[in-house]
């Protein structure tokens, strides 16, 4: 911070945070925890994200994939691009710049009482953690909890000690599918709105949670529309290319709105006049 | 704030003191038959009778390309904040309610020091338009004359510029200007007919409604088939994007140096009508289709930034898209009066 | 940590691209103070069968060049294409236009165009005989963007290289569109990063980049009579370094 700029910070700076733990989820998604170097909190929500960089290589918005309820944040990364490849080299103990938090969140506190149905669409499962952590650590708050997942292939699968662990538990449901079957794998096979009418009669009176691959939500949401939820019970959690995170890039936008500003979590109704969103 | 006429010679000294001083100074010159912004060398060379530039001030405030950080490769990085101060002569009314359209969109929500370091930098003198441009329709727009924004307004009413002091910047700069007069009724009556016949001409297309009623035209236009009809043409080239007043998108990228421990991460120009300005990590591309981001141009400027800064319209009627589209689908007011014919 | 190794090879071309590494000048020192350059024909005498990062200049014209860049690619890791001939093929592939090649022979060197160490094939670009890791465009090659990709790959960051039109360049600098001076230039549909020097210098754009990924050849072939000109001057243009 300097005299010339009036004593505003530079909103394209990051932090450096360091790397606390780290572990490959499968084949091409690596977890992290992150901390502090000055070792306070991230001040978060769940749903929002946070622009992830190496100085030299570059920058990418991440979903925020922990509670704030737990110490630190946790990020899930697939090698995909440029920056993410140079990340999965990184480990425990090295710096890793953060901005952020950014973006809407999950309606933690509108949603409070109610029943929540998350849809999960492969790496779609990400964020929507962040959010199940949350209303799991506050169970009292929040009604029925249903975690729909769907994955491409079985060796794809994310969080999986940690689903089974929420299988055990009595006071949520959760269901797994996997688009192709598998040896090893006794459960549901098919795309993830498979799952759906198995839930069919919970959906109307539930908040709805859908985050997974762009093709994915035009055949949840009809499947949803068959089902009678009101669009206003419905929230998607949109990605696009949010380089600078503040509003003024213009890469993530979607006709009027920003996913970065206005998004990236959006409730369904208010997308009715976005052709671009879905 | 003061109105006061000087000679042109003696605004031409003023000048030329001023590129003498240690103050950077840029104006308008000629650029082969054209016009550009550049530093000033020579008060000779100041166009202010110019028609248009073939890039708008903006650079001046958002360059081409300039370096936000300095870091190490895998470590911290320092923020690199523009300090140089500069007078820039010669911006033209439309190109001034540009600039503040961009102040506002810079400095709300989140406020970006690097834009609006190098605004607080810069002190501005605009002068009404003498010489109208070949596609200029700043009338339609309401843009062909202004009132905020600037530090001093220049207006030439013969061999005499009317100067309006707008700011106390500017005021403290028209102090210096040896053999400033007052400016009595008469010379401000030759500045409002100099106003007056810009609002009415610099009109070289007719927008067929008012600019408020453009947002209400869009809503219902999203599927008309003009898009697709002039997208067949685009070339994608972003050429309307780079030379737009109140464009402003931009991409970020990090550079190394050759001691490969150190670099810096710079933002340049980027545009909305390039193939790839919507595409993700892992290539999924949101704007794949010329036509979608073709019509994404015009509902920014006509809907969509309107909505972030009160309405106003953010195409403000200079004519560079249509000059510099090569294929010549690019003029805003023959798309957006072919949605009226039809709806 | 030891230096990469870095070896530059040269194929049929003119040799303007190495000259512009050679023209870094004081970055030249930077250059070997960053890789190990084991092997490049036109700045050094030694040869090296072991290299992390090969360079290719020139393109491919014979058996026996393919043979050999085939045994380059199975050595590095890293291979690049480097200027016009590697990307694409550029000006050699002017000789593609003939469906004889004989013809070509005869006309370029007479009536020794038979002998046996001229013999030739249909000119191929470097990722038309092996798999290309990333290109290098331009004839010649802009020393300052080799600066820059050699960087990036250096500290492990895929090299920027735009995939939009060099108008965007061409604008960004100011330049007065040469269309406007009646000319057929390729800027609209050839790929940028160059910074649009022809213009600059009052020249049209001759496609030395290649195409963008997607470019509107209909457009532009379309917008020939706006300026007066025709479809065939555009062919004409596209044909020096844009030959299939």
């Amino acid at each position: 911070m300097c005299e010339c700029c009036n004593g505003k910070k530079d909103i394209y700076l990051p932090e450096l945070c360091t790397i606390t733990k780290r572990r490959m989820l499968n084949g091409t998604e690596l977890y992290m925890h992150l901390e502090k170097e000055d070792g306070g909190d991230f001040d978060y929500i769940p749903g929002q994200f946070v622009e992830v960089s190496i100085a030299g290589i570059g920058e990418a918005p991440i979903s925020i994939s922990s509670s704030p309820t737990q110490k630190g944040m946790e990020l899930v990364i697939r090698n995909v691009g440029a920056l993410t490849k140079v990340i999965h080299k990184l480990e425990v103990g090295d710096k890793i710049g953060i901005r952020g938090p950014y973006g809407s969140t999950y309606p933690i506190e509108a949603a409070k009482g109610k029943d929540l149905v998350f849809i999960c669409g492969g790496i779609g499962l990400v964020p929507q953690r962040s959010f199940i952590r949350y209303a799991l650590d506050h169970r009292a708050d929040y009604g029925d909890i249903t975690v729909l997942i769907g994955t491409k292939c079985h060796d794809m699968r994310l969080f999986r000690e940690e689903i089974a662990l929420w299988e055990e538990r009595k006071d949520m449901t959760v269901m797994e599918t996997i688009d192709e079957g598998h040896d090893c794998w006794n459960g549901n096979v098919g795309v993830v709105t498979t799952l759906i009418p198995k839930v069919e009669s919970h959906l109307p009176n539930s908040q709805i949670l859908v985050c997974g691959p762009p093709i994915m939500y035009k055949f949840v949401l009809m499947a949803l529309a068959e089902a009678k939820v009101p669009e206003e019970n419905i929230f998607v959690n949109l990605e696009r290319r949010m380089k600078c995170g503040v509003g003024k890039c213009g890469h993530c936008q979607i006709n009027e709105l920003y996913v970065c500003q206005d998004g990236p979590v959006f409730r369904y109704s208010d997308l009715a006049s976005v052709p671009e969103a879905i | 704030m003061s109105v006061s006429t000087v000679t042109k010679d003696q605004f031409k000294s003023f000048v030329a003191a001023l590129v003498d001083s240690d103050q950077k100074v840029v104006g308008v010159q000629a650029k082969d038959d054209k016009f550009a912004f550049g530093e000033l060398t020579d008060a000779d060379n100041l166009r202010l009778d110019y028609d248009v530039t073939i890039l708008p001030p903006k650079k001046y405030m958002l360059p081409q390309k300039e370096t936000l950080m300095s870091f190490k490769v895998g470590g911290a990085a320092q923020t690199v904040q523009p300090d140089e101060k500069m007078v820039l002569i010669g911006v033209h009314p439309y190109d001034m309610v540009a600039i503040n359209q961009m102040d506002t969109l810079f400095s709300q929500g989140q406020y970006d020091t690097h834009y609006m370091n190098r605004r607080n930098n810069i002190t501005i003198i605009a002068c009404d338009v003498v010489t109208p441009s070949e596609n200029v329709f700043a009338s339609s727009m309401n843009t062909a004359t202004c009132d905020s924004g600037f530090d001093i307004l220049l207006t030439d009413i013969g061999d005499t510029f009317v100067v309006e002091a707008a700011t106390e910047k500017g005021e403290a700069l028209v102090k210096t200007i040896n053999g400033a007069k007052n400016a009595d009724a008469a010379d401000t009556d030759k500045r409002k007919a100099v106003q007056d016949k810009n609002v009415a001409s610099l009109n070289k297309h007719q927008l067929e409604c008012k600019p408020s009623d453009l947002p209400d035209l869009l809503e219902k236009s999203y599927d008309h088939p003009v898009w697709e009809e002039k997208a067949e043409m685009c070339y994608s080239c972003g050429s309307c994007n780079q030379v737009c007043p109140t464009c402003y998108c931009f991409d970020v990228q990090d550079e190394v140096n050759w001691d490969l421990k150190t670099g810096s991460r710079c933002r340049s120009w980027d545009g909305c009508l390039l193939a790839n300005f919507a595409t993700v990590a892992g290539n999924h591309n949101f704007r794949e289709k010329r036509a979608d981001r073709f019509r994404h141009r015009l509902y920014r400027k006509g809907k969509y930034v309107p909505g972030k800064i009160g309405g106003q319209i953010a195409c403000v009627g200079c004519g560079r898209c249509i000059s510099a589209c090569t294929t010549k689908i690019a003029n805003p007011v023959e798309i957006y009066n072919t949605l009226m014919e039809k709806n | 940590m030891s230096k990469p190794r870095v070896a530059i090879f040269d194929f049929a071309c003119c040799e303007g691209c190495q000259l512009q590494i050679v023209n870094l000048e004081e970055d030249i020192l930077n250059l070997i103070d960053v890789v190990d350059v084991v092997e490049w024909r036109e700045a050094m005498s030694e040869q090296s069968h072991e290299y992390d990062i090969a360079i290719i200049e020139g393109s491919i014209t014979r058996e026996e060049d393919a043979k050999r860049l085939e045994v380059i690619r199975s050595r590095a890791k890293i291979l690049i294409a480097l200027g016009a001939c590697a990307t694409m093929g550029g000006l050699n592939k002017l000789k593609n236009n003939f469906d004889d090649l004989n013809e070509v022979r005869e006309c370029v060197y007479g009536k020794d165009g038979q002998m046996p160490h001229l013999n030739t094939f249909k000119t191929k670009a470097c990722d038309e005989v092996v798999k290309v890791d990333f290109k290098i465009h331009g004839c010649p090659i802009d020393a300052s963007e080799f600066a820059q990709i050699l960087r990036s790959l250096l500290v492990g960051k895929t090299p920027f290289v735009p995939d939009y039109p060099v108008c965007v360049e061409c604008k960004a600098n100011e330049n007065i569109c040469r269309y406007e001076y009646g000319e057929v230039c390729l800027g609209p549909i050839i790929r940028a990063g160059c910074g649009a020097p022809c213009p600059a210098a009052g020249r049209e754009c001759y496609g030395c980049r290649g195409m963008v990924d997607n470019p509107n050849v209909e457009a532009a072939q379309e917008v020939m009579d706006k300026y007066n000109l025709t479809v065939h001057d555009l062919k004409q243009k596209l044909v020096l370094f844009n030959s299939k």
